[in-house]
């Protein structure tokens, strides 16, 4: 029987979700296993796993319930070994390693920030930081917008502008937020945010990087700043 | 862990928002172990989501252009209501920060959305992006394009 793995844990951790609701459906109840220092948290892994919101929530879940009272490595979702030997003979061979890491993300916690600019406010500060492009903007408007080049000319000042502040605006968010933080990491490039960092924060800090990031919302207006955690930290496993 | 998403959800996101929010986390980040099989997560296309950066292209200049011609730059910034209010909203998270601290104060747990999520029960891989929650002018193009 293959088995689903949600995460590892110290072998002292004091309270893992053993039979909460796992991935499934119905859930697969959540078990234990151990080997030397280490246990790692399983349940039977359905036939068939997809992406589907339900074990996604599932997975998340578990490791959530496991990071309250202890750190947890969280494994990415969708990780499973075909069957406890395989799984037995991997923590054994990486117990040393996984020791380590359990130790360093004691008492941490990920906080994932995504930053994107409100259009509209965004326009009003990039034409209020640069008047001759606010000049040129209400020039145009005069002559009802002029031609389509015309157009086409001042759109790419204004997109220049706003990308000038999107490099700007992300390197604020993460010069202010790694000072509070023990580690900060990108995530996937890929996603179109102006900033998607995740911040490795040691748990008696989460209110300072939470009420920091109200300010940096405060001071600018045109940011709209999505913070999520406290999460197992995902971003600072390997 | 008791908290958070330490933040005003200004813009009104369903309760899946928690999940939506940490997807890329989950799906792409986290230990992985050469041993196992991994899931195969074909069919979500989840670095591809909500892309809202500006790109360079005609269409992203003329939609600035017109963005701006909108504007009322005599009297800055509307008071749309689509928009947070965000006097309103700095005033309240400056009470909340004093009287029970930002965590505590914050409105709404991972917990409680992920479990708002959960009874939501839908099948399938729902894994897509919630509906762009602002109007941006340049959501068309990927990012291959500005370079």
């Amino acid at each position: 029987m293959s088995v689903y793995v949600y995460g590892i844990a110290a072998s002292a951790h004091p309270d893992l979700p053993e039979n909460a609701a796992g991935i499934g459906d119905p859930p697969r109840p959540v078990r234990i296993v151990s080997q030397g220092r280490i246990k790692a948290l399983v349940s039977d892994a359905p036939e068939k796993i997809r992406p589907k919101r339900r074990d996604l929530l599932a997975h998340q879940d578990v490791l959530r319930q496991a990071g309250e009272s202890g750190p947890v490595l969280p494994l990415r979702f969708g990780g499973v070994s075909p069957d406890d030997e395989t799984l037995l003979s991997v923590l054994a061979e990486k117990e040393e390693y996984y020791v380590e890491r359990l130790a360093a993300l004691d008492g941490m916690v990920e906080y994932n920030l995504k930053a994107t600019h409100d259009e509209e406010a965004v326009l009003y500060r990039v034409l209020s930081d640069d008047p001759a492009l606010r000049e040129s903007v209400e020039a145009g408007r005069r002559t009802g917008g002029g031609s389509h080049e015309d157009k086409v000319r001042l759109g790419e000042r204004v997109a220049q502008a706003v990308q000038t502040r999107e490099v700007q605006d992300a390197d604020l968010v993460r010069a202010t937020l790694r000072n509070l933080s023990e580690e900060v990491s990108a995530g996937p490039k890929s996603v179109g945010w102006l900033a998607n960092l995740s911040f490795l924060v040691a748990r008696d800090r989460s209110a300072e990087l939470v009420n920091a990031v109200d300010v940096i919302r405060q001071e600018n207006p045109h940011l709209v700043l999505t913070v999520t955690g406290p999460l197992p930290p995902y971003s600072f496993v390997e | 862990m008791t908290v958070v998403p330490a933040q005003q959800q200004s813009r009104g996101s369903g309760g899946s928002s928690g999940l939506y929010d940490v997807l890329e986390l989950v799906l792409d980040r986290g230990l992985v172990i050469d041993a196992f099989i991994r899931v195969s997560l074909v069919g979500i296309e989840i670095l591809k989501i909500d892309i809202r950066i500006v790109v360079a292209s005609v269409d992203t200049y003329l939609r600035f252009a017109e963005a701006c011609n909108r504007l009322d730059l005599e009297a800055g910034p509307r008071k749309d209501p689509g928009l947070p209010d965000l006097l309103g909203e700095m005033t309240e998270s400056g009470a909340r920060g004093k009287t029970k601290g930002a965590l505590s104060g914050a409105a709404q747990t991972i917990a409680d959305s992920f479990q708002q999520g959960r009874d939501e029960e839908t099948e399938e891989s729902d894994a897509k992006p919630r509906a762009t929650r602002t109007r941006r002018p340049a959501t068309r193009k990927p990012k291959e394009d500005s370079e």
